[in-house]
């Protein structure tokens, strides 16, 4: 059996590509989300991550923050078109500001069989200085925050560490320009 | 608090469509408009025209806002009734129309309960759409309908959708005239209003030092008005530069001017293609770089330096990448740059491009419109010439159907004049002429509508004649029966060994007496003895007529630039023995 999917991966559709995050402040109203994850799908664009929460409760605006990857010329595309969208304020690629800082979390849980996993575990949850959001025998829960960079880095930590099952779930990134 | 100002819903509809100056609804009613119907009923400042089918509706409303400069609007119940108009708002959106579309809904508590004619409308024409709403709230409902205009009018035009339960309808509200509504800035995307003088005094100084420069002009110059146009042929005839249009930009400058080179493109003429390759200064004047006017994209004019004006940022460096852009709306940016030239007192020596217009002349005397038209069989093009010869000196107006007939339209019939020549061009939807007829007709009571057809499209809204008939609109339905699916045909011998698959239709009507059971006049013309009586028989009755004219069932439609070639790469003729190099890749693409 092959776990193959039937949609190619895009490895080398992507050479070429950037990560951008982009940050789109919206009227917070119904369809929104639809709207612009639908230009996305449309267009063949790529979504990565998405993050969606409203920020700003008077003026009802939220602010979506996307991580997607493409070429310049592309990436500048999509900011066109959401631009284009008629609830949409501004739309923004992070990484053309000059400041701009980005964070993301990331709950982890792990379930393990012994002492020496434990220590382990232990060591790397101090390395990263991880939040215990929960602890008990042979499963403990993280939080991690901070870059998508410094999460995966202390994911593949945790690869290192045989037979424990780990579980987890990460916002996306979010972004701030300054 | 019900105060006595109040009014329903339906009632708030009737009042902003009066608000908004609409005069024209093309609808067809259904259990979810009822309300709505039953305030058409018994005023008096709103025609509705009952069409037969929705589709009809919004293609109606989209000939009535492309001949008029207004906003076309529509009526249309729940479920089916919106279903049937997807393909109608997704045209009006790749033609950037402004239309406005009111559809029923399920009441409140109904929706998501997969209801009798339920269907998700907003989720399903959200991509079809420049913007839509479903209005829960009746209090919401005069705002949305005032915004919606504006939307639609606005930047780029295009589609509205608003979608309004059937409670909504019933439940009341205080009116609030459009007058009281102010719109919040970032939702009517209106594009630039300031002059980008650095653009103009760029542009200024590149076609003085230009030796091969070319006006670009689409649909964008034609949604900016009739003034763009004024602008466009000031500018002209003071820079001496030739003009090419895209098919939506027919008529936005006269077809007939020895400075027109007519259309470019895939169907283009060979000096209007060949001017944009060798082109050393584009001027992009509302086009899009649709992929049936570039070609090839590398190798499309790779020596000009390119200017683009467009009201939409996002169609700026999309498909081609251009030098200089501007926003701002084409009317004033043309009025800003005839000003400045004037202000400044800038002259363009006009032998400068001697040698540019007699390359052009030589292109031109290869007369790649020429068709030989013999003693019997009628050939598409003669038809349409003799249609021009015959009606240019009314005031015309043409819409068409999709396919050769189309082309050959496009080709054959000039233009003087914007806002006269309506056609389905991006989405390239066919039964969209005889609907877009109706409303052109409805706008232009006293003109001349013709619809040039194929019989393949014609029959695919053949209802709409009944509409016709009903309201007295004397459109013409000017048929070049060739029996075939001419543009797919033409493909099938070019690219697929001339295995004509599917592409004959049998079994056709007598669309003579086709026209007669509609209570319509029918004529025809089988032979080229026959066309001119046939076309003046046409004109000169006061009533919806089809004119089914019996035309060479083989002719192909040349020029043509072969999908995937470049703009030098045109076969001119079935003569032109060069077949063009990309033939395999060019069949994988449309």
């Amino acid at each position: 059996m092959s776990n193959a999917s039937v949609y190619p991966t895009p490895i080398n559709a992507f050479k070429q590509s950037k990560r951008s995050v982009l940050s789109v402040i919206v009227d917070n109203e119904p369809g929104i989300l639809a709207r612009i994850v639908g230009l996305f799908s449309g267009r063949g664009y790529n979504i990565e991550a998405l993050n969606v929460t409203v920020v700003d409760v008077e003026n009802n605006l939220s602010r979506i923050t996307i991580e997607t990857l493409g070429e310049e010329r592309v990436i500048k595309q999509i900011i066109s078109q959401l631009e284009k969208l008629v609830p949409v304020h501004s739309a923004t690629n992070l990484a053309n500001l000059e400041e701009s800082y980005e964070a993301e979390i990331c709950l982890v849980k792990i379930e393990f069989d012994n002492d020496d996993q434990d220590q382990k575990i232990l060591n790397f949850a101090d390395i990263y200085r991880t939040r215990t959001v929960q602890k008990r025998q042979y499963l403990v829960v993280y939080e991690i925050s901070g870059t998508s960079e410094r999460i995966n880095k202390f994911l593949d930590d945790l690869t290192t560490i045989s037979g424990i099952k780990v579980e987890l779930v990460r916002s996306g990134p979010i972004g701030l320009g300054i | 608090m019900i105060t006595n100002n109040e009014i329903t819903g339906a009632e708030i509809i009737l009042q902003a469509l009066k608000d908004q100056e609409v005069d024209t609804i093309f609808g067809y009613p259904g259990g979810a408009v009822l309300p709505i119907y039953d305030s058409i009923f018994g005023q008096n400042f709103l025609k509705h025209v009952l069409v037969r089918q929705e589709a009809g509706a919004v293609h109606a409303a989209e000939g009535y806002a492309r001949s008029s400069g207004k906003v076309g609007v529509l009526l249309v119940t729940s479920g089916p009734g919106v279903t049937n108009v997807v393909t109608g708002l997704t045209d009006a959106l790749m033609d950037s129309i402004p239309v406005v579309c009111i559809s029923g809904q399920v009441p409140s508590h109904l929706i998501g309960t997969d209801a009798f004619q339920e269907c998700d409308t907003t989720g399903i024409t959200r991509p079809c759409t420049k913007h839509n709403y479903l209005v829960k709230d009746v209090n919401k409902l005069s705002e949305t309908i005032h915004e919606a205009f504006e939307i639609a009018r606005s930047g780029r035009p295009g589609p509205v959708l608003i979608d309004v339960p059937k409670d909504v309808q019933f439940a009341k509200a205080k009116y609030i005239p459009k007058s009281e509504v102010t719109f919040k800035s970032h939702r009517i995307k209106s594009g630039s209003s300031e002059i980008d003088i650095q653009f103009i005094e760029k542009l200024v100084e590149h076609i003085q030092q230009s030796k091969k420069p070319v006006f670009y002009v689409g649909g964008g110059c034609l949604n900016s008005g009739p003034q763009a146009s004024h602008e466009l042929m000031k500018l002209v005839q003071k820079t001496n530069i030739p003009v090419t249009t895209t098919l939506h930009g027919l008529g936005c400058y006269p077809g007939e001017d020895p400075k027109s080179l007519a259309m470019l493109g895939m169907h283009g003429t060979y000096e209007a293609n060949l001017a944009m390759n060798e082109c050393d200064l584009m001027i992009n004047v509302g086009a899009r770089f649709d992929d049936r006017v570039t070609g090839r994209l590398d190798a499309f004019s790779p020596n000009s330096t390119k200017f683009h004006f467009d009201i939409d940022q996002s169609s700026i460096n999309k498909n081609v990448k251009v030098d200089y852009h501007t926003n701002t709306d084409i009317t004033l940016s043309l009025r800003a740059i005839n000003e400045h030239i004037e202000s400044r007192g800038v002259n363009f020596n006009q032998s400068q491009y001697d040698q540019w217009w007699s390359q052009i002349e030589e292109w031109r005397s290869k007369n790649s419109l020429f068709y030989e038209q013999g003693d019997e069989v009628i050939k598409p093009q003669h038809a349409i010439s003799r249609l021009y010869e015959l009606t240019n000196q009314k005031d015309t107006f043409i819409t068409t159907e999709v396919g050769q007939h189309q082309m050959w339209a496009a080709q054959y019939y000039k233009f003087s004049k914007p806002n006269r020549w309506i056609t389905s061009g991006g989405l390239g939807t066919m039964g969209f002429g005889m609907p877009a007829a109706i409303g052109a007709q409805m706008a232009n009571p006293e003109a001349l509508v013709i619809d040039i057809a194929g019989e393949a499209s014609f029959l695919m809204n053949i209802q709409e004649i009944a509409t016709a008939v009903q309201y007295k609109l004397p459109i013409k339905i000017f048929i070049l029966n060739n029996e075939y699916m001419g543009m797919v045909r033409q493909w099938q011998e070019l690219l697929h060994g001339s295995r004509y698959s599917e592409s004959y239709v049998d079994a056709l009507p007598d669309f003579k007496k086709l026209a007669e059971s509609f209570n319509a006049v029918g004529v025809r013309a089988k032979n080229l003895s026959e066309l001119d009586n046939a076309i003046n028989e046409m004109i000169s009755v006061d009533r919806p007529v089809i004119a089914d004219i019996w035309v060479d069932k083989k002719e192909n439609c040349f020029p043509m630039i072969p999908s995937g070639a470049a703009h030098n790469e045109m076969l001119l003729s079935k003569y032109d023995k060069e077949k063009p190099e990309n033939q395999e890749k060019g069949k994988v693409l449309v």
